[in-house]
């Protein structure tokens, strides 16, 4: 309360927590009150009691969502699909191209990524792009080719929901469904994605906080989808360098409120290919559940995203590396890395495949 | 000296068991008033008799605690009150009481 507020002020304040199902503790201090409001009920609006006369601030000590909460759930959440654990010791490495372009692009690209011991392959069928007349995605003939791919190579396939309508289709083809940034916080699509039984990688909106990001991830678990995973993909700042700020801080921030998995997506992050490796080994050290990263064969003519797209023989240098990086916090990484047909790390040139 | 904090702390020991006796014996009054007020149809909170009951305690006041602090300790055992009136029709006298809220 202020310091001027007086003892009515104080008492309406009390008698409107008391309605909302709040058990009061007044403490009165030498210059002003303190008000603890307990139990009650996790949805209210703090702006209600803000704007009570005698109020100085509000502050919410719990968090506005429940079955997001680590409160709730205290262990880890394991999402598995067929043999892969998302959540668990291993690091995830979900990789591909931006959008699937042609056959030949799609396997050409789930073939890399697979050597280089990807276990999901991504890739877009349907693109939400900032302009309406950039390449828009191959739509069904997209999603065909990828799960084809990714069959052949025995990954799981990612790909991108944009809107309700598209969703009954792709979930014939998709082991996740991925929710971008620009939808982190559409409603319907998210209550939809609820009555789903496929997991839902949900990407941080650009401008969202990362309690905004939990309470749409709220939406999605509280219509009973429990295998939803969180991606941090960088946020918009007043850095204009990179296209993106990625977030390292949100992976422990979110561990800590939460018990979902948390990926990293440091392709989108930076918008740069030479910044995608950095922030990629920085986010594994950080104690990422997962990375997600563009891999093209060749990205000087990607439809999209070209520039942030990285050359199959950086990408297995990265995962080289991360290798190296994960066992010192305890983690693995890609348990059995594939080498076919004599290939090792290094042999292979750029642009290849 | 070690002999005279025992002393204390028996006698502290022994003020503590009064406080909580006559804690609770307050306590089962407000559980009391609480269903009386249900059954009147009155609002659970009184703030002209909680001001009351602050400036009853603070009167009585011999020390050395001051008056902020009487004050500050019958607010938490007036929260508690509250608390008790509210859900006083869920509970039950002569049952030991739980230990989580």
């Amino acid at each position: 309360m202020r310091e001027k507020a007086t003892d009515a002020q104080v008492q309406n304040v009390i008698a409107k927590l008391m309605e909302m199902g709040f058990d009061v503790h007044r403490s009165t201090g030498a210059l002003r009150t303190v008000l603890g409001a307990v139990g009650g009920t996790r949805q209210f609006d703090t702006a209600l009691l803000e704007v009570l006369d005698g109020v100085q601030e509000v502050h919410r000590i719990t968090e506005p969502y429940k079955l997001a909460s680590r409160s709730f759930k205290s262990e880890n959440t394991v999402i598995t699909i067929g043999d892969l654990r998302i959540g668990g010791d291993e690091v995830i490495v979900m990789a591909g191209p931006c959008s699937a372009e042609s056959e030949a692009q799609v396997e050409a690209s789930a073939a890399a990524v697979k050597r280089a011991g990807a276990k999901v392959l991504r890739g877009g069928a349907f693109k939400p792009r900032s302009s309406p007349y950039s390449f828009q995605g191959l739509g069904e003939e997209g999603l065909r080719l990828l799960k084809a791919a990714a069959d052949r190579h025995n990954l799981k396939l990612i790909t991108e929901v944009m809107d309700i309508s598209q969703l009954d289709l792709i979930e014939r083809y998709a082991d996740i469904l991925q929710v971008g940034a620009r939808n982190m916080q559409n409603f319907t699509l998210l209550r939809e994605l609820g009555r789903s039984k496929t997991p839902v990688m949900l990407k941080r909106g650009i401008s969202a906080t990362i309690e905004e990001w939990l309470l749409s991830a709220e939406y999605i678990l509280a219509g009973g989808n429990t295998n939803v995973m969180l991606c941090e993909r960088g946020i918009r700042t007043f850095e204009s360098y990179t296209r993106n700020t990625l977030d390292i801080s949100a992976i422990p921030v979110v561990q800590q409120l939460s018990h979902l998995p948390v990926l990293v997506d440091p392709s989108h992050g930076t918008g740069k290919r030479d910044k995608v490796a950095p922030m990629a080994r920085a986010a594994v050290a950080g104690g990422c559940d997962g990375l997600l990263i563009e891999v093209h064969c060749d990205p000087d003519h990607a439809l999209s995203d070209g520039a942030q797209s990285m050359f199959p023989a950086q990408f297995d240098r990265l995962m080289a590396e991360l290798r190296i990086i994960a066992p010192a916090i305890g983690r693995s990484i890609c348990l059995e890395p594939v080498a076919r047909r004599g290939w090792s790390a290094g042999r292979m040139p750029s642009g290849e495949c | 000296m070690r002999g005279d904090i025992d002393d204390l702390r028996r006698r502290i020991d022994m003020l503590d068991e009064h406080l909580v006796r006559l804690l609770n014996a307050r306590a089962a009054c407000a559980l009391e008033v609480g269903r009386l007020k249900r059954e009147l149809g009155v609002p659970i909170y009184q703030p002209d008799r909680e001001a009351e009951v602050l400036n009853n305690v603070q009167q009585w006041n011999t020390g050395p605690l001051d008056h902020a602090a009487i004050k500050r300790l019958f607010e938490r055992v007036i929260d508690e009150a509250r608390h008790l009136e509210r859900i006083a029709d869920e509970v039950e006298l002569h049952k030991p009481p739980t230990t989580n809220e």
